[in-house]
């Protein structure tokens, strides 16, 4: 009797669940990330690790520990997706040395928190120096290599990538240039192959009021989870306000931008430092929870590859996307353990699904996939000819010519996209 | 010409592509509130002449002053400051950007809203957002009916003629002071290309000065205080509609071909 209002709330409910639906990835997309979504979703993963250890405390299950490691990782995959599709979803910059900021991160706060060159700094100031140098690191080579577009941008930023991984493996012992040797005989700063052991955490407190004792497990995954919600936090004001406009504008039309006031240069290289270190603070959790900084897999191009693979399934410039590949990519390994020999043929047949199904990814809306229009002339001679053909002259070699010239001299790359 | 001061001096503008000239020593002055046409044969060089005016393409040689500022060398994004606004002949829209993200585009120069006043909330930040949207409303007024419904649709979800509407408005809420529209009725059906006219006169009677190349010449007649021809990159004549219509090098040069073909 108390039931009678329930079949039009159902329908109701079904009928904007079917309204959400039709409305495509952008309206998913907006729908996941408002607050009300949000907040009851990280309050709800911050509780998981207490409810895994009410469980284990409850039944026969051990593994609250495990599960609460894996999914610590996994938050700080999704973290690193959501930086990387800051630089690659939101401004189009195909950033291949993403992973070299997240290594240099996790080392230069090794480097002030450990007997490495006997440094140890309070957290806050370790924080400062790892912003300080990502930040260094970006700008040295994002300054030069942002004037490149596309594909070449990707080989610089590849490159950076693969030079940072030797740096480091070879700074086990000072550097010799022409014959002359820089520092002292025993000097050794990254350690080489070895990394860095023995890399202290976070000074924090070990328990907590009403939480009581807290392990470091627990710790770090409730700081990844917090440090992920604080980058999803700027990224979405970031998206509504000009700043994230004007890179979504440069993706889209970089000319168009431009011509509209946007100094494209700045907000690309404003993009790519960002970036660049909220990788590297992500780096830093990642050494101090595991007490080490290594050369592997920090500067691993499949390291970057597989964040790629996060970024592109979950669709560019989507962050539920993110965090959904960074999920899917983590977690199932672990499940399906008896499987584990065939994790890479699983992940690429999935992402072959996706592509040809999804070009844009789960939840993306721009499609990697090229653009079929060739970019300048060949627009601006078919929205000619096909409009207003019979009053106008026809098309004549020279004005080919300089529709050619012009439009190659304009967009002096093609419309490329990711 | 009418006493009115020149918005826009342009002198001895050239620009070479290897061997061809698509403009050649080309010279014209816009006043103030005026609608002035550039119009020729395709391949004349009129849009290569926007494009050194917004700083698109470097020019070879010669001098373009807005209220006497030389904006020739300047970056492009830099000649937005300066007041020049333009549009696309190949209409270009941020296709993933909604219609309302779009023409807040426009008002990128004008506000001051950084990463860090964004996440903090700051005053400062949060009164440029404000301003800048309610100045998508003052720069839809004009297509009021046509676009409002669409603010928040992605821009590649429309059809062309709002795509069209769109790019002006973002142009609009640039604030310029000189309006480049590169064929703004191109691909419109003729009751479109009336409408449009209307706009671009209420745009002018607005205070903006207005240049704009256009191929339909009944348009071009119609709307513009003078004319410019120009031909192989070369200006051939400059004036009044009516005298440039009967201008026997402009009949050559443009109706001429038509008229042979006819």
């Amino acid at each position: 009797m108390s039931a009678q209002p329930a079949p039009t709330e159902v329908a109701e409910s079904t009928a904007s669940l079917r309204q959400l639906w039709r409305s495509g990835p952008a309206g998913w997309n907006r729908a996941l990330t408002r607050a009300r979504v949000l907040v009851p979703f990280f309050l709800a993963a911050l509780a998981v690790p207490l409810v895994l250890q009410y469980v284990e405390d409850n039944s026969s299950w051990i593994g609250a520990q495990y599960w609460t490691l894996i999914l610590a990782t996994c938050a700080m995959y999704a973290c690193l997706a959501v930086a990387l599709n800051l630089v690659v979803g939101y401004a189009g910059l195909l950033n291949l040395g993403f992973i070299a900021f997240f290594g240099i991160g996790s080392y230069a706060y090794a480097l002030v928190a450990s007997d490495q060159i006997h440094q140890h700094y309070p957290l806050w100031a370790a924080v400062l120096v790892v912003g300080i140098v990502t930040l260094a690191f970006a700008l040295l080579v994002g300054v030069p290599a942002l004037r490149l577009r596309g594909d070449y941008l990707a080989i610089v930023t590849l490159a950076f990538g693969l030079i940072m991984r030797d740096v480091i493996l070879e700074l086990d012992r000072p550097p010799v240039l022409a014959g002359h040797q820089f520092g002292p005989d025993g000097l050794n700063i990254t350690g080489g192959t070895n990394g860095i052991h023995l890399v202290q955490p976070f000074n924090l407190p070990t328990s907590l009021p009403l939480l009581g004792p807290v392990p470091h497990y627990r710790m770090y995954y409730w700081i990844f989870v917090g440090f992920l919600a604080l980058c999803i936090y700027f990224m979405l004001r970031w998206r509504s306000t000009r700043t994230g406009r004007a890179w979504v504008a440069i993706r889209d039309d970089e000319l168009a931008a431009r011509a509209m006031g946007v100094n494209t240069f700045k907000y690309r290289l404003l993009a790519f430092a960002t970036s660049a270190v909220m990788a590297g603070i992500v780096g830093m959790i990642n050494a101090a929870q595991i007490f080490n900084a290594f050369p592997s897999p920090n500067f691993d191009v499949q390291t970057t590859v597989m964040v790629f693979i996060m970024v592109i399934l979950g669709g560019l410039g989507s962050i539920p996307g993110a965090i959904l590949g960074a999920i899917a990519f983590t977690v199932p390994p672990f499940l399906l353990q008896q499987f584990v020999f065939y994790k890479y043929l699983v992940i690429s047949i999935v992402l072959i699904a996706v592509m040809i199904f999804r070009p844009e990814g789960l939840l993306g809306t721009v499609s990697i996939r090229p653009r079929k229009t060739m970019g300048g002339a060949l627009e601006l001679l078919t929205a000619e000819t096909a409009i207003e053909a019979s009053e106008l002259p026809a098309v004549t070699d020279t004005e080919v010519a300089d529709l050619e010239a012009a439009a190659g001299a304009i967009v002096d790359d093609p419309e490329w996209k990711l | 010409m009418s006493g009115r001061a020149a918005i826009l001096e342009i002198r001895g503008l050239t620009r070479r592509f290897g061997g061809l000239t698509a403009v050649d020593r080309f010279d014209v002055d816009v006043n103030e509130g005026e609608i002035v046409s550039l119009v020729g044969p395709n391949g004349a060089g009129k849009t290569t002449v926007f494009n050194l005016i917004s700083g698109v393409l470097p020019p070879t040689a010669g001098s373009v002053r807005l209220l006497g500022r030389e904006l020739l060398r300047l970056p492009a994004h830099r000649i937005t400051h300066q007041g020049v606004a333009r549009t696309f002949q190949n209409i270009r829209v941020f296709p993933q950007l909604t219609v309302r993200e779009n023409i807040l585009l426009g008002t990128h120069h004008w506000t001051r809203s950084g990463m860090l006043g964004s996440v903090t909330f700051w005053p400062g930040t949060l009164r440029a957002e404000r301003a800048a949207q309610a100045e998508v409303n003052t720069a839809i007024d004009l297509f009021r009916e046509r676009l409002e419904a669409r603010l928040e649709d992605p821009a590649f979800s429309l059809s062309y003629a709002n795509r069209r509407r769109t790019e002006i408005a973002r142009a609009l809420a640039a604030r310029p002071k000189l309006l480049l529209l590169d064929e703004p009725a191109a691909g419109m059906n003729p009751y479109e290309r009336i409408e449009m006219a209307r706009l671009i006169r209420s745009m002018r009677d607005r205070g903006l000065t207005i240049f704009l190349i256009e191929h339909h010449m009944p348009l071009v007649m119609e709307i513009s205080d003078r004319v410019v021809v120009m031909d192989h990159g070369v200006k051939i004549a400059e004036g009044l509609p009516k005298e440039v219509h009967s201008n026997p090098r402009v009949v050559e040069a443009y109706l001429g071909r038509r008229a042979a073909s006819a």
